[in-house]
Formats: C-alpha cells, sequence, structure tokens
C-alpha cells in the first residue's frame, strides 16, 4: 500500500532533500504500523511526538491504511 | 511601600497613594479586574469619564523569576461592553515593578482637546503635553521618546486608531529594541486610553530584576527550579524557542482545525509558506532572527525578528497574526502577513480583531478573498480615518453589521482566533464562556485538544471539552496574577512540580502561606469577579454563545459541527 508522509519542525533533517510540509510517498507493507513506517524512513521515534493521521491523532501502533496522509511532529506549542 | 499611581485626566494631576491590604496580594489580571471592578460603573460607556484604565504587572514581575515579566491592561472593553484584560510581553511590566508601582489607575476625562504623555522616574511623575505626538504611529512614538528620554525606557502607547477611539484600538509597549510592537491588543483598551487623552506613558527605571523580595535566597532557589522546569519541558525548552508560536501554523493545518477563508475550511493548502517554518528560514536569511526574548529573562525566547522587503522589521510576527491574515483570508504570502502585521502595529490596532474584520470584508465581497494588496490598501484606510478605515477599526461584529454579513467568526463582539472551534471544541467552550470574548489564551484547551500536553482531550468529539476549558480557565486567570507568560503552563500542566514551586516563589517574595489549592481558588475568584462584573453589565447566558454558523455549517475535513449545549456550555462555572 502506498500513504503519503510529511515531517514538520525540525524532522525534515532526517530526510535528505526534503524540506518540511513536502509530501513524501512512502510503500509500506499492508498492515504496517507508524513504527513500520518509522523504521523505514529513518526517523528516530524518540524525536516524534505527534502523529495525526488525516488529520486525527494516532500512536505508534496504529494500523496504516492506504491512501492516508500522514504527519508527524516533534513536542510543539505556542499561541 | 508596594503603591498605586493615580492618574485623574480630568484635573491632569498624578499622585502616589497606599495599597489597602485588599489589593496587597493581588497582581496582574487579579489587580486590575478587582480594581475594575470596584471602581467601574458596569453600566458605564467605556469612553467615557467613569470607565478607568488599569495597568498592572504581574505578582512575579521585576523579579528573576524566569519568564515573568507580563504586564495586564484593564478596563471596561468597548469592544466587547464586559470587563476586559488584555495582556502584553515587552519591557514595561518589569520597570512598574522595580519602581514599586502595583498599579497605575487612569480615571477621568478632559474637557478640552490635546493629548497628553505621563513620564514616571524614581523621581517621580510628570505629565507633558503630546500634542507634538499625537496623530504619529507607535513606531515614531517610541523612537522619539526613547530619544527623548533614554534609549531604556519603556514606552506604553497608542497609534491613531486609539486616538480615534476605534473599538479594536489595542495598547501598545516595547520590546528591548524598541519595537512597539507588545500589543495589550484584544478588547479596544487603546481607545480607552485615546478616551483619557493620554498617547503615552513613558517608564524609566534602571532596574529590571530587582522588585521587593522578602526572602531572597529562599526565592533564588525556586526561580533557579522553575527555569529548569521550563527548559527540561520540550515545548517550552525546545519548540518554542527554535521556530516561536508560528510553530503551530502546520500542526493545526494537519489537525484540519486552521480556520480559513473566513472560518470555511479546516485546511488551507499553502499554509506552510506562512508557517513558522518558513518564517525562520526567511527571516534568517535576511538577517533577522528565529528566535527572540519580548523580555529580559526570558528563557523560552518565543519571538522572532522578520526583516521585511521595505527594510523595515516587523518583530514578532505570532502564530495567531500569521493565521488572521494568511489562511483566514486565503493569503500565502509571508511579506504581505508581515505588512498587515506591521501597519497594525503601527496604526495601533489588534491584529486578531483587524484579521476577523478583514475576512468578514472579504467575505462581504468588499475586496477579494487571498488578495494581499487588496488587504494592505483596505487597512491603510484605518490611519487616514476614512469610513471604510473606521469599519475595519470596529472589529469583526460591527463590520458585520455595516455589510450585511452573518457568517461572524465572533462572541461576546470579539473576533474568534486561530482554531476552530467545531474541530477544537475545547477551545470552541472557552471562546464561548470566557469574560473576555472570544479569547484563545483565556482557556487555551488546544494544549490537550492538539498538542497532548495535560493529557489528551480528542479535539473533535464534545465528550470532555467543558471540564477541560473550565481547568483551563481558572489556571489561567492565575498565571495572569502572576506576570508569568501563558506559555510556562506548558510546563506546568506536564510537570506536578510545576505550580508548587509557582507557589514557593509567591511565598517567598510576599512572605504569605500559599497552598496550591489558594492557587485554584484565586483563579476561581478572578473568573467570579469578572463574571459578576459582566452579569451587572448587562450579560446574559445568551452571549456564552458561538455564533449560529458554527453549528449549522460542517467544517472540513473533519465535517464537524460545534455540538456542545447550551446547558453544557452553562456548566462551564458551576464553581
Amino acid at each position: 500500500m502506498r500513504i503519503e508522509v510529511r515531517v514538520f519542525s525540525g524532522l525534515e533533517k532526517f530526510l535528505p532533500n526534503k524540506s518540511f510540509g513536502e509530501p513524501l510517498p512512502v510503500e509500506l507493507p499492508e498492515g504496517g504500523t507508524i513504527r513500520d513506517l518509522l523504521l523505514k524512513i529513518g526517523i528516530p521515534k524518540d524525536h516524534v511526538f505527534t502523529i495525526l493521521v488525516d488529520g486525527k491523532h494516532r500512536s505508534f501502533d496504529y494500523t496504516v491504511r492506504d491512501g492516508e496522509r500522514i504527519s508527524l511532529f516533534p513536542p510543539v506549542g505556542g499561541g | 511601600m508596594a503603591k498605586f499611581l493615580r492618574v485623574d485626566m480630568s484635573a491632569k494631576q498624578a499622585k502616589f497613594e497606599e495599597v489597602s491590604d485588599k489589593y496587597l496580594t493581588l497582581g496582574g489580571r487579579a489587580l486590575t479586574s478587582q480594581l475594575v471592578a470596584d471602581e467601574v460603573p458596569a453600566v458605564c460607556d467605556p469612553l467615557g469619564p467613569f470607565n478607568k484604565l488599569v495597568i498592572a504587572p504581574g505578582l512575579l514581575s521585576g523579579t528573576n523569576a524566569p519568564s515573568s515579566g507580563r504586564l495586564s491592561v484593564g478596563g471596561k472593553s468597548p469592544l466587547t461592553g464586559g470587563i476586559k484584560e488584555a495582556n502584553a510581553g515587552g519591557i514595561t511590566s518589569q520597570k512598574l515593578a522595580n519602581l514599586d508601582i502595583k498599579a497605575v489607575i487612569i480615571e477621568g476625562k478632559p474637557a478640552d482637546k490635546g493629548f497628553f504623555l505621563l513620564k514616571i522616574t524614581p523621581d517621580g511623575v510628570e505629565m507633558l503635553s503630546a500634542d507634538d505626538l499625537a496623530g504619529k504611529g507607535t513606531y515614531e512614538v517610541t523612537a522619539i521618546c526613547r530619544e527623548r528620554y533614554g534609549d531604556k525606557v519603556a514606552v506604553i502607547t497608542i497609534g491613531p486608531a486609539g486616538e480615534m477611539l476605534m473599538p479594536s484600538a489595542g495598547v501598545s509597549n516595547n520590546d528591548s529594541d524598541g519595537n512597539s510592537s507588545r500589543y495589550a491588543g484584544r478588547g479596544g483598551l487603546g481607545a480607552v486610553m485615546g478616551s483619557k487623552g493620554l498617547k503615552a506613558i513613558v517608564v524609566d527605571c534602571p532596574k529590571t530584576f530587582d522588585a521587593p523580595v522578602k526572602d531572597p535566597e529562599r526565592f533564588k532557589a525556586a526561580a533557579k527550579k522553575f527555569a529548569k522546569i521550563l527548559l527540561d519541558h520540550p515545548v517550552c525548552g525546545q519548540g518554542l524557542p527554535s521556530y516561536g508560536t508560528n510553530v503551530l501554523m502546520n500542526i493545526i493545518n494537519e489537525a484540519g482545525t486552521l480556520p480559513t477563508r473566513n472560518f470555511k475550511f479546516g485546511r488551507f493548502d499553502k499554509a506552510g509558506e506562512v508557517s513558522g517554518e518558513k518564517l525562520a528560514e526567511v527571516a534568517t536569511a535576511r538577517g533577522g532572527k528565529a528566535t527572540h526574548a519580548c523580555h529580559p529573562g526570558c528563557v523560552m525566547r518565543c519571538s522572532n525578528v522578520y526583516p521585511m522587503p521595505d527594510g523595515k522589521v516587523c518583530a514578532p510576527i505570532e502564530y495567531e497574526t500569521a493565521w488572521c491574515f494568511g489562511p483566514n483570508l486565503e493569503i500565502s504570502d509571508l511579506d504581505v502577513v508581515a505588512k498587515l502585521n506591521y501597519i497594525c502595529n503601527d496604526v495601533g490596532l489588534d491584529t486578531i480583531e483587524a484579521g476577523c474584520t478583514l475576512g468578514v470584508l472579504m467575505e462581504a465581497g468588499v475586496i477579494p478573498f487571498g488578495d494581499g494588496q487588496a488587504a494592505i490598501a483596505a487597512l491603510e484606510e484605518v490611519a487616514k480615518g476614512t469610513p471604510l478605515g473606521r469599519i475595519i477599526g470596529s472589529g469583526a461584529t460591527n463590520a458585520g453589521k455595516v455589510y450585511g454579513v452573518t457568517r461572524v467568526p465572533a462572541v461576546k463582539g470579539q473576533g474568534i482566533p486561530a482554531y476552530d472551534p467545531r474541530s477544537c471544541k475545547g477551545n470552541g467552550v472557552t471562546y464561548a464562556t470566557t469574560p473576555m470574548g472570544a479569547d484563545h489564551t483565556a482557556g487555551y484547551a488546544v494544549t490537550a485538544n492538539i498538542l497532548k500536553v495535560g493529557g489528551f482531550v480528542d479535539p473533535t468529539n464534545k465528550d470532555g471539552q467543558v471540564e477541560l476549558s473550565r481547568n483551563l480557565q481558572v489556571a489561567t486567570a492565575a498565571i495572569d496574577a502572576t506576570g508569568l507568560c501563558l506559555f510556562v503552563a506548558f510546563a506546568v500542566l506536564d510537570n506536578p512540580e510545576g505550580l508548587p514551586t509557582i507557589v514557593e516563589m509567591l511565598n517567598a517574595q510576599y512572605g504569605t502561606e500559599l497552598t496550591v489549592d489558594d492557587v485554584a481558588a484565586l483563579g476561581q475568584n478572578i473568573l467570579k469577579v469578572e463574571r459578576r462584573f459582566n452579569l451587572d453589565a448587562g450579560f446574559t447566558k445568551a452571549d456564552d454563545r458561538l455564533p449560529e454558523f458554527f453549528s449549522t455549517e460542517e467544517l472540513p475535513p473533519h465535517n464537524t459541527k460545534f455540538d456542545i449545549s447550551d446547558n453544557d456550555l452553562d456548566e462551564v462555572f458551576n464553581f
């Protein structure tokens, strides 16, 4: 299955030649989780604080589905 | 000895007075709201002689408590008709605290026209004519005052919008670099200052961290511990110092709750172009700064310095401002956002209200969505005082009435900020119920709704939002009394040592024996005082509601409506 990943707020340093927010298409086997995704794209788990899948908060154990938009963030805040 | 400075603008006289016991342990918002409740008739005209402008440093301001330099400005709001506390960074709070001034109370109204400047120094107070400053923008006024009185002075001032008594005029003060960009922006207190004939207050004090402390050793230990608590927290210690508040743009967009095209959509496909990451890139490339402190002693340094193409500098561009002039108007050019921000700072308008109002004008078809140059041209009308400029300065609700727009994002007459209440429902509860009118800071549920700070409450589900908003509103009121920046809440919500350490600092400074429970009681009491004022001013339950369209129009991408019942909203203040 194919998913679309976006990383922000400094996580882009782990993805060569990608800037923040730039969609990264990733092929992942059926049943793959966010944890599997991070291993595949080489982002250390302890740098990821918020995982949004189609805009909903999910955990590292979430099983990804085809076509989902996955956004990864370190700890951020403001207001 | 702590003192009040009472300034009678009818007689053009200022005098110091002793602080009675009732007010000794109050500061910041607790003090401004209590003084307004005690001294201002709730039914008075906000621009008349009976309203007062109260300016107060927080309880911990002027000490070496980290990030404690927030200033509270209070009065009856000409925008909402209710009580108002607007909270600003900048360098004034620390200076007032170091002069041992607990509050400046500005009252009365001059019978004649003309503007005045109040100069406060360690030697006393002077009232000077400011007719030569009248009509000038805040940047120029601040520069002139720094030239005349020294480049270390703090300058509180209003722009032409405040002089023209526009309901969304703010009160500015400056950062250490002289930028008049630290605003007590919301609710039109700039018009209250203008109505008093007061153009500027110059505060000269050579000290920054030497406000009186009863037990300095104990205080020092607690302040050091609190700094560590802030720096150890990932948001306060790393997130905010890296990209500033505008780091929120992308996460709020990805979460689908970024109000776009006047609250029509929850995502903007060009949000990244006006985000904190982009801002840091551009600012750094142009020789600006991605991180900057709004006052000495702040460890979070969430501000920034953005050089504009015309050679001027906008410092800072905050998230809510980037949102209101960016996605809210479908504008994706950061230079346009910076220009709109700068114009507001200079003319003296609240950015959030101005952005919401431009959104209403775009909804009405007066100017097209996405047209940055048209937005700039419209905002430039404010300084000229043209009919369009005055409509813009009158805020979103008034502009909606003038142009027949019903999709007006506002509560109690004040524009709704940068988180759509349909997919960030905790903030929706806060917007509806806070005594301030729609205000994201009054109970910032974005923490648990989106940022996963202080737990997690699903932002698209109505469950748990009333309790979340209630607890945050109480905690926020208390923090606003301390002079601590609200952003300490990120750490305090996650670290059980946070609140006890704040209490320890307060006890060490004032010789009190407060407990953590007393802090909650303080927060509750502030809200009760403010609610009572609003009730007496004529507010009812009907004022604690969101505009109709939030419960009838679905917000994509989650296709949510605001569905928290009226009964549940009425339970927020059940204490």
